[in-house]
């Protein structure tokens, strides 16, 4: 907002009851963030903080007084953040660093994003209020990236519709499932490719019970492997969202309940379940 | 004037607290304004309220709190109406506790915010005030009981205010309220904290609790048509509840699961519409349609079932949005798809919802609340005693509403403040 117009009114109703800065977040297709932070009056040079979790990782980024008497701080696509959860804080000089809450987000940019990969690498930044109503970027970082899209269910088996980011799909590209418990157990999947677009079925009578994760091998057996996932859009954590109907179906295993699903970091697996 | 509000709660989450804040921000600007709250079961409330409004509790429910011990709030209340949905709650110590409120109230205006409340503002409040009874649900939506207590009451008030004027209809058809001044007076809606929509998404959003009178059920069936048709089209629908699980092997049985969303809660909701296109709304009955302003507000045209009582007031069909038949899969299918498969109209029915919905500004709702507080004020209401006073407030009005005025054209001319 650009005039000191009396928005107050409007914009505290939308706020959760947590005491202390707050940040409104913006997002660009690119994979930037700009964040806007209540102004504390305080003189002394703020910077914008983020921790990433589990290590000693951070990112100070300068915070600069903004037309509408907010502090803002950019997170462009160029600076890297290794994937993970970064929490969000706000420092005063070499004051003690204060968590920031979520404001409004404005992720409308990353709906149905398509990059362009041409640098080698997916990045994907999401910020989102934790349970406890702080506010954290999760961040991936992929090189190359395999996007999931539509994916299918049948009563025996899977088919996903994908794209894949950062390189080529080579003639002898193959799609893998590999066993978590026993990364030893790996089933293939052949794949049909246009350009970077590519289609695979999974039959479930191939999986043993157990979890499986899906890898792209884009230049067949010798090249990378690259987890199947979906990061291209707004949602922080696809699981919940992202669900598919189970099949039920009878194995060499006895009779199981099998289907795909979203992970913690949002990869694409497949559980097969064993029915008693 | 001294405008003091009495509410349930006014430290929880809910539509009539939202409400009520917002009004009560928006009066707070050129009037002295009070929410009173009966009960605080938390130290701070979760709509912060804004510097000029003052809260305070009547009761304090606080696990360490004064009265969580008050033996009194196990005896049942004898004023509150035992038909009110939360008699439950209500008991001698608010009871008490109210009617001393009401007693010695220093204000020109009472506003009650539920219906056993406002039983409590026509038996107890202290002669001088002008006493306004608020109906945030519907008449249809009380007890017969209820309705017997509120026909025996509701002449003591100065004013009923119902959020639509379908029901103010219903009140002054069905209640005979002699000298009581029925007026609906809409919602009010700020304006979003962020830009609207700009229509390239191919998304139709829905927000609201996942219940039955929602009828989200039809809005996936009608999806499925729409999907046939144009698959590059999706569906996003907000709020938690219990038809979750309902509505998810709805989705599943159907095959939508590519195309239908179940996005849980979300909070702000006003991002989430400025990802979407075309809002929908499939409700058997509304009893305002706060999302439909809400939506139309951040720049979508809606398309909604045309049920009691809201929709229609709100929306001008064909113009800034679409109504269809209640209850009828095909019909919504077609509102979508008419919107979904033309560009044009859709850019040019968001662009009228984004002026039309102005009108629910809180500025601009406050100044309806104000002419009705003033005109009783000045007119001496309908309450025992008369008054005296109403000149000087009058033209105090008159010239606030041309503030109001002002300051709203003010923020008409901001907009696109923001970068990416």
């Amino acid at each position: 907002m650009t005039t000191p117009a009396p928005t107050a009114a409007n914009q505290h109703l939308h706020e959760a009851p947590v005491p202390g800065p707050r940040a409104d977040c913006v997002a660009d297709s690119a994979g930037g963030l700009t964040f806007d932070v209540t102004d504390s009056g305080e003189s002394a040079p703020a910077h914008l903080l983020l921790r990433l979790r589990d290590s000693e990782q951070e990112v100070r980024l300068p915070l600069t007084p903004a037309a509408d008497g907010r502090l803002r701080a950019a997170l462009p696509s160029s600076v890297e953040l290794p994937e993970g959860r970064w929490d969000v804080y706000v420092q005063v000089s070499d004051d003690e660093p204060r968590r920031l809450a979520p404001g409004v987000n404005d992720l409308r940019a990353l709906v149905d994003r398509v990059p362009d990969g041409s640098h080698g690498h997916v990045a994907a930044r999401v910020p989102y209020s934790t349970r406890y109503g702080n506010l954290t970027v999760r961040s991936w970082l992929r090189a190359p990236h395999a996007e999931a899209g539509e994916i299918l269910v049948d009563k025996d088996e899977l088919s996903v519709k994908a794209r894949v980011y950062g390189t080529g799909l080579a003639p002898d590209a193959y799609v893998e499932l590999v066993a978590r418990k026993a990364p030893e157990a790996v089933v293939r999947a052949g794949l049909t490719a246009d350009r970077s677009e590519f289609r695979f079925t999974v039959p479930y009578r191939a999986l043993r019970p157990g979890l499986w994760d899906l890898w792209l091998r884009p230049d067949g057996v010798t090249g990378p492997r690259v987890r199947i996932a979906r990061l291209l859009d707004d949602i922080a954590d696809k699981k919940p969202i992202f669900t598919y109907p189970k099949a039920t179906l009878e194995t060499e295993y006895g009779p199981v309940l099998a289907g795909p699903y979203y992970t913690g970091d949002n990869d694409l697996a497949v559980k097969v379940a064993a029915v008693e | 004037m001294h405008i003091s509000f009495l509410i349930h709660n006014a430290y929880g989450i809910g539509g009539t607290i939202r409400t009520t804040y917002n009004l009560a921000n928006a009066l707070a600007e050129q009037h002295d304004v009070e929410v009173v709250s009966v009960f605080r079961h938390r130290d701070e409330p979760v709509f912060t309220p804004g510097p000029r409004v003052r809260v305070r509790h009547l009761v304090d429910v606080r696990p360490d709190g004064a009265d969580a011990e008050d033996p009194d709030l196990g005896r049942p209340a004898r004023v509150f109406p035992r038909a009110e949905g939360r008699y439950e709650q209500y008991s001698a110590l608010t009871d008490r506790r109210i009617a001393e409120h009401l007693a010695t109230v220093e204000a020109d205006v009472v506003v009650g915010t539920r219906p056993g409340l406002n039983v409590h503002l026509a038996r107890e409040t202290r002669r001088g005030p002008v006493r306004v009874g608020q109906e945030h649900l519907t008449l249809d939506s009380h007890p017969a009981a209820l309705r017997a207590t509120l026909r025996g009451l509701y002449p003591r008030l100065d004013a009923v205010t119902t959020t639509t004027q379908a029901d103010a209809r219903a009140y002054r058809d069905r209640m005979r309220l002699p000298g009581v001044r029925v007026q609906g007076v809409p919602n009010p809606v700020p304006r979003p904290g962020i830009d609207p929509a700009d229509g390239s998404g191919k998304w139709v959003v829905a927000a609201g609790r996942l219940a039955p009178v929602k009828r989200y059920d039809l809005l996936i069936r009608a999806f499925d048509t729409v999907r046939t048709q144009r698959p590059d089209w999706r569906l996003r629908i907000y709020g938690g509840g219990k038809q979750k699980d309902k509505l998810r092997e709805l989705i599943d049985r159907m095959g939508l699961y590519n195309h239908v969303y179940l996005m849980g809660p979300a909070n702000p909701i006003e991002p989430e519409w400025a990802k979407g296109s075309i809002a929908a709304v499939t409700s058997s009955m509304e009893s305002f349609g706060m999302t439909i302003v809400e939506a139309m507000r951040c720049g979508l045209p809606v398309v909604s079932t045309d049920c009691p009582h809201g929709p229609g007031e709100i929306i001008d069909n064909g113009v800034d949005g679409r109504l269809v038949e209640v209850g009828n899969v095909q019909a919504i299918a077609e509102g979508l798809l008419e919107l979904i498969n033309d560009d044009a109209l859709r850019q040019r029915m968001a662009h009228a919802a984004l002026k039309d919905s102005e009108r629910f500004d809180p500025s601009r709702i406050a100044e309806h609340h104000e002419s009705l507080f003033s005109a009783l004020l000045a007119g001496g209401g309908n309450s025992p005693g008369g008054r005296t006073r109403g000149s000087l407030h009058r033209t105090r009005a008159a010239l606030l509403a041309g503030a109001y005025a002002v300051r709203d054209a003010g923020r008409t001319a901001f907009g696109k403040g923001r970068t990416a």
